[in-house]
C-alpha cells in the first residue's frame, strides 16, 4: 500500500515536470522570457513568489489532502462514535502566524529591490542613457526624443544595452505601456508625468501592447520597440531628423518620381497632412510618418505594414480599429470645456485611385 | 407625533389575537394592508418575514448569475479563437463591464445577502431582524437597481469596466447613456446594501437569544457582522465617487478632468477605497458558510474560533488599508508603494491562519464526503490557489507585469469562483433542507460539483500562462501569432463545461424545491442554533426562545454536558407577535427606481416620451410619500400560540 502511495506520488509530479515541458514562455509578449534587467529582476522577483507558493502548495495542500485521506469515515468505523473534541491549540496556532510571517519576509526582499530598482534610473545604468517622451493616444503611441528633437510613432528604436529613460504622458484617457520583455508596465495619466526606464541586453523586435482598458479599440494599442547596435541608432536617427527627400509641403516633385507618387503626395497635403506630421512639417492629432515605410507595422502594431493592407487601412479604418479617429475625426476639447470635433476620412470621399496614391507615396518615406 | 397616540397596535391586555381589530388600509385608504391568508402573489410581494426575503434574494441572485453566465461564455466564445468577430468590440467591452457589476452586484452579494437573510436570523435565536419592513425596502431596492442596470441593454449598456476608471467613463469619452444606467444603479444597489447592513448590524448586537454571548455567536453570524461593518464603511466612497462622476458628467465640474486641474487618479483612490473592502464583502461571508460545514461534517469543534473570527474582523480592518495595491502601476512614490505592499503581504496572514484552522478542523476529524462537504474542501483548494497569486501580486516587480494581465483575471476569479461561488453553492447545499425541508440529491448534486470543479480549472488555470506571457484583460481581440491560441481555446471549452456544471447546480436547486425528497429536522446532525427550529421554520421560528449555554448549541443538546444544554426558554403568556405585512417597502423601492430612470433619461428621449426630469420627481414623490405612510402605519401584526413541542 505505501508503494503504491509512492509510485502514486513519483507518478503525479513526473507528470507535473512533463506538462510543465510543454509549456512555451518565450513568446513575442511574454514576461518569463526577459531581455532586460528590469523585466529580469521582475521575473526573478515572480519565480521567488512562485517557488515560495509552490513549497506553500506542497505542504498547506498536502496537509489538507492528508487530513481529508486520514481522517474520512471508513466503513470500519463505528458511525456513532464521536472524535475528540478539541477546540484548538495555542501553540500551534501562533506558530503557524510566526511561520506565515516570515514566509513573507522571505517575498518583501525582492519586493523592496525591484520598487527601488524601478522608480528612479539606478547609478550603475545612468552612463549614456537617453530619454524618450512617451504619449499615449486613443490608440496610438507617440515616441518623442527630446534630446534628438525628432518623434516617431508606434515602434520605438533604443540602441542595445542603454538605459532608456521613459517619461509617461496621455493625451485623452488612461493607457498603460507595457513591455514585457524589457519592464512591467507603468501607467499613462493624464495630468502627470509617470517614469520607467527600459534596457534591452539583445538587440531585436520586442513587442508591447497597451494593459489598461482605454476604450473600444483597446484591444489594438499595440507597439513594437526595435532594439539595434549603438551605430544602427545613431543611423537611424539621422535619417529621422533628414527628413524626405522631398519637403512634404514641396510644390514640385522631382522628375523622377512617379505620377502616382506625385498625386499621391497631393492627396496626403489635401487629405492627411492636418493631422499627420513628415518631416517636421503637419498636425500632430496623429502619428507621425516621417519614416514611415520603415516600420513593420502600421495600425498600431496590428497590421504588417504592406500595400495591400496600408490601403484597407485607410480606405476603412473604422472597420479595422473600432471608434477609430481617422474615420470619425479627432475630437478636441475647447477652453470652454466643450467638444468639437476635426473632419475624418469619413468626410473625405477618397477613391480608390486617390488611396492608392496615398499609399505609393507613404511607401517612399524612408 | 406623541409616543402614546401610536396607530401600533399590540393588545397587551389580551391573551388572544387580535381579529378584532379592523384591517387597516394602505395608500390613503386605496388598498387593503394584506392580512393573513392573502393572496400569495401580495403576500411575496409585501412579506416582511425575513425567511421569505432571504428566498426571494437567493432566487434573484441565482437569476442574475445565469444572465453574468452567459455574458462570461459570450466573452470566452469571442476568444476561443485570434481575431475572432463573434461579438463587436464595442459589444465586447459592454459584456465585460456587465459581467463584472452583475456577478459582484447582482450574483454574489444578494446570494449572500440570502443567506444572512435567513440563517444568521435563526442562528441567533431570533424571530425576525430588528426592522422587518426595512429589510423588505433592501429586497425590493436590490431589485430596482438589477433592474435598472439591466434595462440598459435595451439603450446602451456601459462599458467602462466595472471599475468605471475616470476620464474613460466621463462625458467625453463615454457621451452615451451606459454610464449613467451604471452610476445610478449602482447608487441605488448602494442604498439597498446599506439598509440591509445596519438592519443586520441592529439585529445582531440586540436581537440573540439569552445567553448568545458574542463569543458563542456561528462564525457565519460573526462573519455577517463583520461584512455588515465593511459594507457601511466602504460604501460611502463608492456614493461619493458616483456622485463625482455624475457631476463631472451633467452638471460641468471636473473633478476628474485634468485639463481643467482635477485628477484622475482621486477616481481610482476612491474607487478602490470601496473596491478592496468590497473582495472581502464578497468573500467573508463564504468563509463563515465554510466555517459551519467543515465542522458539521467532520463532526468537530471549529478548530481555533477565536482565532478564525478575530483574523475575520482583523482582515475586514485591513481591507481599508490596502487600497492602493490595485495602484502600483499607477506612479504613486516609493514610500507609499513599499506601505502598501507590506501592508497587502500583511493581509495574507490572518487569511492563512484561516486556511490552516480549517485543517485543523478537519484533523482528527471523522469527514462524511456529503455534497456541501466536497464544495467546501474545493473551496479551501482553489482559495489557496487564489491567495498564493495574491501573494505574488503583493510584491511591486511582480505585480508590474502581472497587473491588468490575464494572470489577474485568473487570480480573481479563483478567489470568487472557486472561493466565493463554491462556498456559497456548498451553502446551499447544506441549508436547502433548512429552507425547504427538502434534502438535495446527493449524487447528482456531486456530479455537479465535479464538472464544476474540472470546468472552472480547465477555463482559469491557462489564464495564469496568457497572463505571464503578455495576454493584457479586456481585449476582445489577439493576434494569431503571440503564442495565446491554445491556452484562449481551452479556456473556453473550461467556461462552457464550468457553464454546464453551474446550470446544472441550479436545476437541482429548482427540482428540489418544487418536488424533493422530504428530510427530518436535522439531517445533517449539525451544530449551531438554526437546526433547532423545524425544516423549514414556523413563520415565526421559535415557538419558545431558547436560553443558550454552549457555542455549539444544538451539537451540545445532543451530545454535551448537562450544563451545557439549552434552557427551555420562557413562552410568551400573550402569544408570538408578527407584525403584519406592508405594501410601503415595495412602493418606496419602486419610487426609487423611478428617480434612478428619470435621471438616466434626463432630456433623453424615454419611448417616445421627450423626457425632462417628470419621472424622477414622481419617483421622488413615490418615494417620499411611501416613507411617510410607512412611519406611521406601524408594525400591527397578529399573535400565534404555537403548539409546544
Amino acid at each position: 500500500m505505501r508503494r503504491f502511495r509512492i509510485l502514486t506520488l513519483v507518478a503525479t509530479l513526473l507528470g507535473l515536470l512533463l506538462f510543465s515541458g510543454c509549456i512555451e514562455v518565450t513568446q513575442n509578449q511574454s514576461a518569463l522570457d526577459p531581455k532586460g534587467p528590469v523585466a529580469k529582476q521582475q521575473a526573478d522577483a515572480f519565480y521567488v513568489t512562485l517557488y515560495l507558493t509552490t513549497f506553500l502548495w506542497i505542504v498547506v495542500g498536502g496537509a489538507l489532502l492528508w487530513a481529508v485521506w486520514r481522517y474520512r469515515l471508513k466503513k470500519t468505523d463505528d458511525p456513532d462514535e464521536l472524535p475528540e473534541q478539541s477546540h484548538g491549540h495555542p501553540l500551534i496556532e501562533v506558530g503557524l502566524i510566526l511561520f506565515s510571517a516570515a514566509c513573507l519576509v522571505v517575498v518583501a526582499v525582492p519586493t523592496i529591490e525591484g520598487i527601488l530598482m524601478t522608480k528612479s534610473l539606478p547609478e550603475e545604468y545612468a552612463e549614456g542613457a537617453i530619454t524618450v517622451d512617451v504619449t499615449g493616444y486613443q490608440w496610438w503611441w507617440a515616441f518623442d526624443y527630446p534630446e534628438e528633437d525628432v518623434t516617431t510613432a508606434n515602434e520605438l528604436v533604443i540602441p542595445v544595452g542603454k538605459a532608456v529613460k521613459l517619461n509617461l504622458r496621455s493625451a485623452d484617457v488612461i493607457h498603460s505601456f507595457w513591455l514585457p520583455k524589457l519592464a512591467g508596465k507603468v501607467d499613462l495619466v493624464p495630468g502627470q508625468e509617470n517614469f520607467m526606464w527600459i534596457q534591452a541586453d539583445e538587440p531585436g523586435m520586442y513587442w508591447g501592447q497597451c494593459a489598461e482598458f482605454c476604450g473600444d479599440s483597446h484591444a489594438y494599442m499595440l507597439f513594437r520597440c526595435r532594439a539595434v547596435p549603438e551605430e544602427e541608432y545613431r543611423q537611424w536617427l539621422a535619417d529621422l531628423k533628414a527628413g524626405p527627400e522631398v519637403p512634404v509641403d514641396a510644390a514640385e516633385m522631382p522628375a523622377e518620381y512617379p505620377e502616382q507618387v506625385v498625386q499621391g503626395k497631393d492627396v496626403f497635403m489635401k487629405n492627411c497632412y492636418s493631422c499627420h506630421m513628415v518631416g517636421g512639417k503637419g498636425g500632430v492629432n496623429g502619428p507621425n510618418l516621417t519614416n514611415f515605410a520603415e516600420r513593420s507595422t502600421i495600425a498600431s502594431g496590428w497590421l504588417d505594414n504592406n500595400e495591400e493592407n496600408l490601403f484597407r487601412w485607410i480606405k476603412e479604418p473604422h472597420k479595422i480599429k473600432p471608434g477609430n479617429y481617422m474615420w470619425y475625426g479627432v475630437p478636441m476639447k475647447t477652453p470652454g470645456g466643450g467638444m468639437i470635433v476635426m473632419d475624418g476620412l469619413d468626410k473625405a470621399e477618397l477613391s480608390d485611385e486617390d488611396i492608392h496614391a496615398v499609399v505609393a507615396y507613404l511607401q517612399t518615406l524612408k | 407625533m406623541a409616543n402614546g397616540t401610536s396607530t401600533t397596535s399590540i393588545p397587551h391586555h389580551s391573551g388572544h389575537q387580535s381579529e378584532d381589530e379592523k384591517p387597516q388600509r394602505s395608500f390613503f385608504g386605496l388598498v387593503q394592508r394584506p392580512q393573513q391568508g392573502c393572496h400569495p402573489i401580495v403576500d411575496w410581494l409585501t412579506t416582511v418575514d425575513h425567511k421569505k426575503i432571504g428566498i426571494m434574494y437567493g432566487g434573484f441572485a441565482l437569476l442574475f448569475l445565469l444572465v453574468g453566465g452567459v455574458e462570461a461564455l459570450m466573452i470566452r466564445a469571442q476568444l476561443f479563437l485570434p481575431e475572432n468577430d463573434f461579438v463587436s468590440a464595442r459589444l465586447y467591452n459592454q459584456l465585460f463591464t456587465m459581467h463584472g457589476t452583475t456577478m459582484i452586484f447582482l450574483a454574489v452579494m444578494p446570494l449572500n445577502a440570502a443567506f444572512f437573510n435567513y440563517m444568521m436570523i435563526l442562528q441567533i435565536g431570533a424571530r425576525d431582524v430588528a426592522f422587518p419592513r426595512l429589510n423588505a425596502f433592501s429586497l425590493w431596492t436590490f431589485v430596482a437597481g438589477a433592474v435598472l442596470i439591466n434595462l440598459s441593454w435595451f439603450w446602451e449598456a456601459f462599458h467602462g469596466g466595472w471599475f468605471g476608471y475616470a476620464p474613460l467613463s466621463g462625458k467625453d469619452y463615454n457621451p452615451g447613456m451606459g454610464a449613467d444606467f451604471w452610476i445610478l444603479s449602482l447608487q441605488i444597489l448602494g442604498v439597498a446594501s446599506l439598509a440591509a447592513s445596519f438592519n443586520f448590524i441592529t439585529t445582531i448586537l440586540n436581537m440573540r437569544a439569552p445567553g448568545m454571548k458574542m463569543m458563542r455567536l456561528p462564525v457565519f453570524t460573526w462573519m455577517t457582522l463583520i461584512t455588515s461593518f465593511l459594507i457601511i464603511l466602504a460604501f460611502p466612497a463608492i456614493t461619493i465617487a458616483l456622485l463625482e462622476l455624475m457631476f463631472d458628467r451633467h452638471f460641468g465640474t471636473h473633478f476628474f478632468d485634468a485639463t481643467f486641474g482635477g485628477r484622475p487618479i482621486l477616481w481610482q483612490h476612491l474607487f478602490w477605497i470601496f473596491g478592496h473592502p468590497e473582495v472581502y464583502i464578497l468573500i467573508l461571508p463564504a468563509m463563515g458558510i465554510v466555517s459551519e460545514v467543515l465542522p458539521t461534517f467532520s463532526r468537530k469543534p471549529l478548530f481555533g474560533y477565536p482565532l478564525i473570527v478575530m483574523s475575520g474582523a482583523f482582515i475586514g480592518f485591513l481591507g481599508f488599508a490596502v487600497w492602493s495595491h490595485h495602484m502600483f502601476t499607477v506612479g504613486l512614490g516609493v514610500v507609499a508603494t513599499t506601505a502598501f505592499a507590506l501592508m497587502t503581504m500583511l493581509i495574507a496572514i490572518p487569511t492563512g491562519v484561516k486556511i490552516f484552522n480549517w485543517i485543523g478542523t478537519l484533523w482528527g476529524g471523522k469527514i462524511r464526503f456529503t455534497t456541501p462537504m466536497l464544495y467546501s474542501l474545493g473551496f479551501i483548494w482553489m482559495f489557496m490557489m487564489g491567495g498564493f497569486t495574491g501573494i505574488m501580486h503583493s510584491s511591486v516587480p511582480v505585480d508590474h507585469q502581472q497587473q491588468d494581465s490575464y494572470f489577474v483575471v485568473a487570480h480573481f476569479h479563483y478567489v470568487l469562483i472557486g472561493g466565493a461561488l463554491f462556498a456559497l453553492f456548498s451553502g446551499i447545499y447544506y441549508w436547502m433542507p433548512k429552507m425547504s425541508g427538502k434534502l438535495m440529491h446527493e449524487t447528482w448534486g456531486k456530479v455537479s460539483f465535479w464538472i464544476m470543479f474540472f470546468g472552472f480549472n480547465l477555463a482559469f488555470f491557462p489564464m495564469h500562462l496568457l497572463g505571464m506571457t503578455g495576454m493584457p484583460r479586456r481585449t476582445h481581440s489577439y493576434l494569431g501569432d503571440m503564442g495565446w491560441n491554445e491556452w484562449n481555446a481551452w479556456s473556453t471549452v473550461g467556461a462552457l463545461i464550468l457553464g454546464v456544471g453551474i446550470g446544472s447546480a441550479v436545476v437541482q436547486i429548482v427540482y428540489t424545491w418544487a418536488r424533493g425528497e422530504k428530510c427530518g429536522k436535522d439531517p445533517w446532525d449539525a451544530r449551531t442554533l438554526e437546526w433547532a427550529t423545524e425544516n423549514p421554520p414556523k413563520d415565526y421560528n421559535f415557538a419558545r426562545i431558547p436560553e443558550i449555554n454552549a457555542r455549539d448549541q444544538v451539537w451540545a443538546d445532543k451530545y454535551g454536558k448537562p450544563e451545557e444544554k439549552s434552557g427551555p426558554g420562557e413562552s410568551e403568556p400573550h402569544g408570538i407577535h408578527m407584525p403584519d405585512r406592508s405594501w410601503y417597502p415595495l412602493s418606496a423601492s419602486f419610487g426609487l427606481f423611478m428617480v434612478g430612470l428619470g435621471f438616466v433619461f434626463h432630456k433623453q428621449n424615454f419611448l417616445g416620451w421627450d423626457h425632462n426630469l417628470e419621472m424622477a420627481f414622481i419617483g421622488g414623490g413615490i418615494l417620499l410619500l411611501s416613507v411617510y405612510l410607512w412611519a406611521l402605519e406601524g408594525p400591527r401584526g397578529y399573535h400565534i400560540h404555537p403548539e409546544e413541542d
